[in-house]
């Protein structure tokens, strides 16, 4: 009996503290996301990731152009001590090669994803917030970008640029393609959330206090989007580093980076000789876009207030 | 009433229709300009040709009528294309009509992508279903565990892991290629029976991978739709667990689902290239690969049309169909 009553006025004063210092809506979010343990893992692989690509130099037992294998006719050998992951076409070691990749891809995922959920952003705040002829226009301009067969224009604009510019832009082109290509979806996706912001009573009291339009929009409405923008980047990021493999794996990438879709292209040329090329680089691209993914799917059930208990 | 029932329905398609053409002219524009943005196609042509005189550069452009200034040639482009002429390819094949090229590498495309479509709606609704009906058990983690891995494997890499696997350790199924080189090596004899073996590790593959975020959003639709009230309705009206579902749920299940069919067909197509790339097969993905390496503008314009065309198509049968099974949407 007393053991309960220490318990009860313990939780007591656990919630007094808790009103004290004021529990926010993130500190909620940050609560629910700690339990959700596929979550946890994808921030545990995604920081995985983030670490071989920060200390690649360190961790890749050969340098990015260097060939141990060429002069000692270890090309195409498999996995050994020596060479982890085997040895590709030209004697490369296939894991330092992984290694090298985890930083294009992590730079392809981050830049694309910001490129193409600032347009998101921007169409989606104004669209919404201002509605009418503006809306109407940017919502059929993005449902152009939602019927256009996107990779096939971006495997046109790739190669045509690399005939007027042998080499030119590199990685950076195919991310600015790749963010230009894909902010149609989500777009709408945060108009539809701003409308319903727009609706709320806070909203409306700001509005008869004399608040500016722009003050609303970055104040008011801009906050109560931001648990949407954050999912949908997430989930961006992953997406996009499947487009950038897929283009790679084409051979309309970027030929002077280290990717893993160009390392699965030279593999494909090989399947019967060497299947270490192929299988090792894949494996990281899946598993970083599942990393991404699942941190996605862990943010949107922690921030999303329509699941909230 | 069945009469009135026709026309709104008639109504509604003919609205869908004038809906959806200008968006075909606002692909169109932006893939004219696409491929005119990079600059003259004749100078992209031979750039790689260090000894072609101006003269010759010249008589190419009044060839193909690129001298024209930008806003006439696409003006008989889009009346060339109402005659069902996309124009004659620069490079490929000797300079074929875009038309005839389509027609012979298309129905390999339909064939891949139509069956894999049809496979992956067979098996995702009743595994969706049945994952929702039995929500947090081993079987609803490990579809929903297998669903999401597959939408985060790419494609390709899916594919060449079939082909080490089946082709190479296993020598199940051939490499690549829709057929046979020697038609000795045909099965039975049976040139049917030869592209039916090299269709399965490409059909099983892609169903796979468009299975997979079917299943997860059946099975989230129909947990959705579980929660409603007139479920709960059924239930305590005492009707079976199997009547409930089939025949209350699943049709309210099948709505979004619908919507998104005309979405992943457009999606699946516009990835042809890519699976048709790794399995070697011959259809439109890969010759726009093969064009677009070439720089062959005719035959990417028309290969980008056509594709356009069908995701509409394929988007106005959804359409119709979400008219078919939620009457309320015909009203809007």
């Amino acid at each position: 009996m007393k053991r309960k009553e220490t318990a009860k006025s313990k939780m007591q004063s656990q919630n007094e503290k808790r009103i004290k210092k004021g529990v926010s809506q993130w500190n909620i979010a940050w609560r629910r996301f700690k339990k959700n343990r596929a979550a946890l893992a994808g921030a545990l692989i995604v920081g995985f990731v983030v670490f071989l690509a920060t200390f690649d130099a360190l961790i890749a037992p050969y340098a990015p152009n260097e060939t141990p294998g060429f002069y000692t006719g270890e090309t195409r050998n498999p996995p050994s001590l020596k060479y982890l992951f085997g040895t590709d076409y030209i004697g490369k070691d296939v894991f330092s090669q992984v290694v090298y990749g985890s930083r294009s891809a992590l730079f392809v995922g981050f830049a694309s994803a910001g490129i193409a959920m600032s347009l998101a952003i921007l169409v989606g705040l104004i669209s919404g917030y201002y509605g009418g002829m503006i809306d109407n226009i940017l919502m059929r301009v993005s449902e152009i970008f939602l019927v256009i067969p996107f990779l096939l224009i971006l495997l046109v604009f790739l190669k045509v640029i690399n005939v007027i510019t042998p080499g030119g832009g590199g990685l950076s082109m195919v991310v600015l393609m790749i963010g230009l290509f894909s902010w149609a979806a989500d777009a709408r996706l945060i108009r539809g959330e701003v409308l319903r912001v727009k609706e709320s009573t806070f909203v409306e009291a700001s509005k008869s206090l004399g608040a500016s339009k722009r003050r609303i929009v970055f104040r008011h409405i801009f906050p109560n989007v931001l648990h949407i923008i954050i999912v949908l980047t997430t989930l961006m990021i992953a997406s996009a580093i499947l487009v950038e493999a897929a283009i790679s794996f084409l051979g309309f990438g970027d030929a002077a980076a280290i990717t893993w879709g160009q390392q699965l292209q030279k593999a494909n040329e090989a399947v019967k000789e060497a299947w270490w090329e192929g299988v090792f680089p894949g494996l990281f691209i899946t598993l970083l876009v599942l990393g991404f993914s699942l941190l996605g799917n862990g943010l949107r059930d922690a921030l999303d207030p329509r699941l909230r208990e | 009433m069945e009469s009135w029932q026709s026309l709104s329905m008639l109504r509604y398609v003919i609205r869908r229709i004038l809906y959806l053409i200008p968006l075909f002219f606002g692909v169109l524009i932006i893939v004219f300009v696409a491929s005119r943005l990079a600059g003259d196609p004749v100078r992209l042509m031979t750039v790689q040709n260090p000894r072609i005189t101006p003269e010759a550069r010249q008589n190419l452009s009044e060839y193909y009528g690129l001298d024209k200034p930008l806003y006439y040639q696409f003006f008989i482009f889009i009346s060339q294309l109402f005659e069902g002429n996309l124009g004659n390819a620069y490079a490929i094949r000797g300079g074929t009509a875009v038309t005839t090229l389509i027609s012979d590498y298309a129905w390999l495309t339909f064939e891949l992508q139509l069956s894999a479509l049809i496979l992956s709606l067979l098996i995702a609704i009743p595994i969706g279903i049945l994952s929702a009906k039995k929500q947090y058990s081993k079987l609803d983690v490990s579809v929903t565990t297998t669903s999401l891995l597959g939408t985060c494997i790419p494609v390709f890499y899916m594919g060449i892991i079939a082909i080490i696997i089946f082709s190479y350790f296993l020598g199940w199924f051939p490499y690549g290629g829709a057929h046979s080189i020697l038609p000795e090596r045909y099965p039975f004899g049976s040139y049917l029976l030869d592209e039916l073996w090299h269709m399965v590790l490409p059909t099983a593959v892609l169903t796979f991978a468009t299975l997979a975020p079917i299943v997860l959003l059946v099975r989230s639709s129909m947990l959705e739709v579980l929660r409603q009230d007139y479920v709960l309705a059924a239930r305590a009206s005492g009707l079976s667990e199997r009547t409930v579902i089939y025949k209350h749920a699943l049709r309210n299940t099948l709505i979004p689902i619908v919507t998104y069919i005309g979405l992943y067909f457009g999606g699946m197509l516009a990835g042809a290239p890519v699976t048709e790339t790794v399995f070697n097969w011959p259809g439109v993905g890969r010759l726009f690969v093969e064009a677009t390496t070439k720089l062959d503008f005719p035959v990417i314009m028309g290969i980008t049309v056509f594709i356009t065309l069908m995701t509409l198509v394929a988007n106005l049968i959804t359409d119709i169909t979400y008219g078919y099974i939620d009457p309320r949407i015909r009203l809007e």
